[in-house]
C-alpha cells in the first residue's frame, strides 16, 4: 500500500469519523470498490484520461447519487477529480480496515455465490478470529464467480473454500 | 692506234726498200724497249700492284665485313624468329592455360552456386516443415487448452445452476466446520 493511498485512506477515516458517519462510509465506499473490481468497463472509464473530467464525475454521480450518502459521494468525487480512479479500490479498502483497526478488529472479506444470513456471518467471523489469531469484521461480497462456498480474505492470509477453485484445479489439470 | 698501223706501214715501207728483217727489231731498238718495260714493270709492280692488291684487299675485307654483318644479321633476324616463334608459342600457352583457368574457376563456380542453391533450398524445406510442425503442435495444444477450457466453464456453470439453496447453505456449513478445525 503506497504512502498515497493511506494518507487517502486516513484523511476519509477521519473526516468520515468527525461528521459521524464512519461506520455508513466505509461500508459504501467497501460496496464501490467491490462494484469497481467487479465492472472492468466502469474502472477503465472513469481512469480513462482522454474522457473530460465532468463526464467522470456525472457518471459517478449517475451510479452512486441517491443511494449512497452525500458525503461518501462527495469523497469519491474528490478521489476522482484528483485522478485517482485506479486507486479507488484500494483507497475503499484501506479506510474500512482503517475504521477496523480503530476498533482493534481487522477486516475479513468474504466472498460467496448466495448472500450470507446473520448467524452464518457470526459464525464465519468466530471461526475466522481463532484461525488467524485476530478480531475480525465480516464484510460479505455476494459474488457469482465463486460459485458455490466461500473465499474468506483477512490481510495477506486467504482461505479458499469455493467451488471456483475446485473448477480451476479441475482446468489446471486438464490443460497440463 | 693510228700511230701504230703509220709506224708498220713505215717498217714495211724500209723493209722492202732496205732488205732489213721485218720481224726483229734493231737491238738498241730492243735494249731499250726492254728497259723501258722494265721500268714500267717496276713501277707497276713497286706502287700500282700494291695499291691495287690493297684496294682488292679492302674490297674484299669490306665485302667479307658486310657479309659478315648480313650473316650476322641473318643469326639475328633468326634469332628474333626463334624468340618471336617461341614468344608466341608462350603466349599461346598463357592464353590457353588462362582459358582453362576461367574454364575450371567458372566450373567450380556453378559447382558452388548450384551447391549452395541447394543447400538453401533444403534449409528453407526444413524450415517449413519446422514450422509446420511447431503450427501444428501450437494449434493443438491450444485446441486441447479451448477444449479444456470450454468443458471446464462448462461444468462449473452446470454445478454452478445445479446448486439451490440447501446446496449452496451445505457448502457454506462445511466451509465453516473444516474452517472451525483449524
Amino acid at each position: 500500500m503506497t504512502d498515497r493511498i493511506t494518507g487517502y485512506a486516513n484523511g476519509i477515516f477521519e473526516l468520515a469519523r468527525a461528521e459521524g458517519e464512519l461506520e455508513r462510509v466505509e461500508n459504501e465506499l467497501f460496496i464501490i470498490a467491490q462494484a469497481l473490481d467487479d465492472s472492468p468497463e466502469l474502472r477503465s472509464t472513469l481512469t480513462d484520461p482522454q474522457l473530460p473530467m465532468e463526464r467522470k464525475q456525472a457518471l459517478v454521480e449517475d451510479l452512486i447519487g441517491g443511494r449512497a450518502s452525500s458525503l461518501s459521494l462527495d469523497l469519491v468525487q474528490l478521489i476522482v477529480s484528483q485522478g485517482r480512479a485506479s486507486e479507488l479500490s484500494d483507497i475503499a479498502r484501506a479506510v474500512v480496515e482503517a475504521a477496523a483497526a480503530s476498533r482493534d478488529k481487522a477486516v475479513a472479506e468474504v466472498r460467496s455465490a448466495v448472500p450470507l444470513d446473520a448467524d452464518t456471518i457470526e459464525r464465519l467471523a468466530s471461526a475466522l478470529g481463532r484461525a488467524t489469531g485476530k478480531s475480525v469484521e465480516v464484510k460479505v461480497v455476494v459474488d457469482e464467480s465463486v460459485i458455490g462456498g466461500i473465499v474468506a480474505r483477512v490481510g495477506d492470509t486467504v482461505i479458499d473454500g469455493s467451488l471456483a477453485r475446485r473448477v480451476d484445479s479441475l482446468r489446471q489439470a486438464v490443460e497440463s | 692506234m693510228q700511230f701504230l698501223i703509220a709506224t708498220i706501214l713505215y717498217q714495211e715501207e724500209g723493209e722492202s726498200s732496205s732488205n732489213v728483217s721485218l720481224v726483229l727489231p734493231e737491238t738498241a731498238e730492243l735494249i731499250a724497249g726492254i728497259i723501258a718495260f722494265a721500268i714500267v714493270f717496276f713501277f707497276v709492280w713497286k706502287w700500282a700492284l700494291p695499291t691495287l692488291n690493297k684496294t682488292l684487299e679492302t674490297r674484299q675485307l669490306a665485302v667479307s665485313g658486310e657479309l659478315a654483318g648480313a650473316e650476322k644479321a641473318k643469326v639475328e633476324a633468326e634469332s628474333l624468329l626463334s624468340d618471336y616463334r617461341s614468344q608466341l608459342a608462350e603466349a599461346k600457352s598463357e592464353g590457353n592455360r588462362i582459358l582453362e583457368d576461367a574454364r575450371v574457376s567458372a566450373e567450380q563456380l556453378k559447382a558452388d552456386l548450384l551447391s549452395r542453391a541447394e543447400t538453401d533450398a533444403e534449409n528453407i524445406r526444413s524450415k517449413a516443415r519446422d514450422d509446420a510442425s511447431a503450427e501444428k503442435s501450437r494449434a493443438l495444444a491450444e485446441a486441447r487448452t479451448q477444449v479444456g477450457d470450454i468443458s471446464v466453464d462448462l461444468a462449473g456453470k452446470i454445478v454452478g445452476e445445479a446448486l439451490d439453496s440447501d446446496a449452496h447453505q451445505a457448502l457454506i456449513d462445511r466451509y465453516l466446520a473444516d474452517l472451525e478445525k483449524l
